[in-house]
């Protein structure tokens, strides 16, 4: 264990813990926008900076060892310039999109600058050269000139998915968030849920809201049995899309699957089933609730009486939740008396 | 002798005297008033409740919708209480200063030539509606010119103003205030010496000066008691303190000294207006401070720090200090005072209006009393009450 002070606060880490790590477990908040628990330290946002004790310059928090006996200083005048230096430089060229970005109020760029108090362009003229709008994949939509190239798509992309398909292209202005050759994109969509601008956006529904139009609600994925946790976007009791905000928390610590995260528009489809449905004479017919298991129950009864309880099998879905699972093969087990359970298995 | 009983009458709610939704349970013995009871509520919209809701920026709005005969000074009030919670009272520009006070006054003209127009209506002097009205409009026009509408600006902001004013504006408004006080002294030969308007209301509804302050009364109603208290100059707000102006007082506390009050009021305004446009000087209406105040239009559209500025200004909203403000304004009607709480959040954890008229309303039984039923009707008038404050 060491021990350092922050803002004048004693603070006690383990040995390996950065600057800001230490200041996080003290409850010092650090500003921060390119860095992310799951992942290594950027360091490309440079609005973590802070003035160490006997070092010549500031350092950034997210990616500087904590030492023993450092004393450090998270807000100071010099801090706060470099800070709102950092936030013009990223803002140089970027587009009046506030109002048509679908990121527009959850936007961490947006929330820096006002808290900041960023109110004018030092540096005004320069104008990065970059494409308007792209699809990088059917899934993903691309806005490059909204991009502040913080480096969090690509180090999700080879960190947290291990695949590596994009990579930061070009110099200076010319900069841009761009395909790897050779490598192909999952379309897992992992970047544009660690976006903290509106520069990767879903391209799924064209219904958008803004995150106070919006309701979230936390549930689970309906895919497989990991139990992966997402936030539905519901807007008008319809889903606009899937988001994960909580990069911290278990099973998936905020990541998807190209299925969870994109494929729900299976949920209003005009061809699915939302009523049971009996067959009779032959024919399938719909029917309440009531009626339909009422039926099943009885032909159930019927056979096993009849048969034996070895004369029935029950199929489950990977698609339920563990939950679901384990309640139906108990009750094949322990009601009806067969072992005979089985599952897809696969999705 | 016969035996005789006392008659309860309902007055309202849809009696051309009352303006607004007011109800009242009358008690008559023949034609003399034993009881008056109000019935109130009707037009209750749960403002300041609904205030509680909104941000800082929109809770505003509803400020107009109270006493609509005078919205501007309502704004005012509701800002300045604002800014006091937000610790920026001290900077706020010359310029929108001025200009509040300009347009607070000439408010207070337009709501007190409202109150002459209906009050001599209800006791039959129909004339006087078509001559208060014929100035109301000019001011209305105005207002309607500098804020874009007659009855509910939001025009004054925390922070100064939402826009500047024009050249027509200033030229227009110098020629109405040179016209308006021999416009005032058509009024007065039409009332003030008219043998049946003065019987109508000399010595009718008299309250005393003691009664005043235990009712809390404020406005021309505690004034014509012969109190002079207003808060423009008991705790001025907004540079009143370096204008020059009277404070017109009556003796008796009747329904005449009320009216006399009133009148000499829109005399000393014109004056306030004034003295106010001539020192009205070059320079920004708007406070700017990116905390609280939203940039210029052409940063909106021109710039990414003012289009964000402005997007979480309008969105969001500003988070304001903990803390409760109390601030109070001299309105048409009375002290029109804003009681905020503030929990740190963007909107005010509590939203409490001191409402002059609903406060002055109470004196109406003791005013009434003894009186005949058609003197409760010139009481009324000349409470000067709207109900859309009374009720919120």
């Amino acid at each position: 264990m060491i021990n350092l002070t922050i803002d004048g606060t004693p603070v006690q880490v383990e040995k390996g813990q950065t600057i800001l790590e230490a200041a996080n477990s003290a409850g010092i908040r650090i500003p921060t926008m390119c860095w992310m628990k799951k992942m290594r330290p950027i360091g490309s946002c440079r609005m973590c900076v802070v003035e160490v004790e006997g070092l010549g310059k500031p350092v950034s928090a997210c990616d500087t060892m904590a030492a023993a006996d450092m004393k450090v200083t998270t807000q100071s005048e010099l801090l706060h310039g470099m800070r709102r230096d950092a936030l013009s430089l990223m803002l140089v060229g970027h587009p009046l999109d506030c109002p048509v970005c679908d990121k527009g109020g959850e936007c961490v760029l947006q929330d820096m600058v006002w808290e900041f108090g960023v109110t004018e362009q030092p540096t005004p003229g320069a104008q990065p050269t970059r494409d308007i709008e792209r699809y990088i994949s059917p899934m993903i939509k691309q806005w490059a000139d909204r991009c502040v190239l913080c480096a969090r798509c690509v180090t999700a992309c080879k960190e947290v998915k291990g695949i590596g398909c994009i990579e930061i292209k070009g110099n200076g202005f010319d900069s841009y968030i761009g395909p790897v050759e050779g490598v192909d994109c999952i379309s897992c969509g992992e970047c544009l849920s660690v976006c903290p601008v509106g520069a990767l956006t879903d391209g799924i529904r064209d219904e958008k809201a803004r995150i106070w139009q919006s309701k979230r609600i936390t549930t689970t994925c309906g895919y497989c049995g990991v139990g992966c946790q997402f936030d539905l976007n519901v807007l008008n009791d319809k889903i606009i899309r899937v988001t994960t905000t909580d990069h911290d928390k278990l099973p998936n610590f905020g990541s998807l699957c190209i299925k969870g995260r994109f494929a729900w528009e299976f949920v209003d489809h005009p061809d699915r089933l939302t009523k049971p449905l009996v067959r009779r004479d032959g024919e399938l017919r719909e029917t309440t609730w009531e009626d339909a298991l009422h039926t099943a129950a009885k032909k159930i009864k019927e056979v096993r009486d009849a048969h034996g309880p070895d004369s029935i099998a029950g199929f489950a879905s990977a698609r339920c939740t563990n939950e679901d699972n384990y309640v139906f093969q108990k009750f094949f087990r322990a009601v009806i008396g067969t072992n005979n359970v089985d599952h897809c298995a696969r999705l | 002798m016969a035996e005789t009983k006392n008659m309860i009458v309902n007055m309202g709610p849809q009696h051309p005297a009352t303006h607004g939704v007011l109800r009242l349970v009358l008690e008559l013995d023949g034609e003399t008033v034993v009881d008056v009871i109000p019935h109130l509520g009707h037009l209750h919209r749960g403002i300041e409740k609904l205030a509680e809701h909104k941000t800082y920026h929109q809770a505003l709005t509803l400020t107009d919708r109270m006493d609509y005969t005078g919205a501007l000074i309502n704004n005012l009030g509701y800002c300045l209480a604002v800014e006091k919670l937000l610790d920026i009272e001290g900077e706020i520009p010359d310029r929108a200063n001025v200009l509040r006070v300009c347009l607070s006054e000439l408010q207070r003209i337009a709501g007190h030539l409202l109150w002459l127009a209906t009050h001599a209506l209800d006791i039959g002097a129909m004339t006087m509606l078509f001559y208060c009205f014929r100035e109301r409009e000019i001011i209305h026009d105005l207002l309607e010119e500098v804020t874009g509408a007659r009855l509910t600006p939001s025009f004054i902001r925390v922070g100064g103003l939402a826009d500047d004013i024009n050249d027509k504006f200033i030229t227009k408004t110098t020629d109405f205030i040179k016209k308006f006080p021999s416009r005032v002294d058509e009024y007065e030969l039409m009332l003030t010496h008219n043998p049946i308007w003065r019987k109508r209301i000399n010595g009718i509804g008299i309250i005393s000066q003691e009664d005043c302050i235990s009712y809390a009364i404020t406005g021309p109603v505690l004034r014509a008691a012969g109190v002079s208290y207003d808060i423009r100059k008991a705790q001025p707000y907004s540079g009143y303190e370096s204008y020059d102006f009277e404070i017109p007082t009556g003796t008796t506390g009747d329904v005449y000294d009320r009216y006399t009050v009133r009148l000499t009021e829109m005399r000393q305004s014109t004056r306030i207006v004034e003295q106010a446009l001539d020192r009205l000087a070059d320079g920004p209406v708007m406070l700017d401070d990116f905390r609280y105040t939203p940039p210029p239009k052409e940063d909106v559209y021109n710039s990414i720090e003012g289009l964000i500025r402005h997007f979480k200004l309008m969105s969001a909203g500003y988070k304001a200090p903990e803390g409760e403000v109390y601030m109070s304004v001299e309105g048409t009607k009375g002290e029109l005072g804003y009681y905020l709480v503030s929990d740190g959040s963007e909107n005010p954890y509590r939203f409490r209006v001191r409402p002059p008229c609903f406060i002055n309303l109470q004196a109406l039984k003791d005013m009434s009393v003894g009186h005949m039923v058609a003197d409760v009707i010139a009481v009324i008038g000349s409470l000067d009450i709207v109900l859309g404050e009374i009720d919120r």
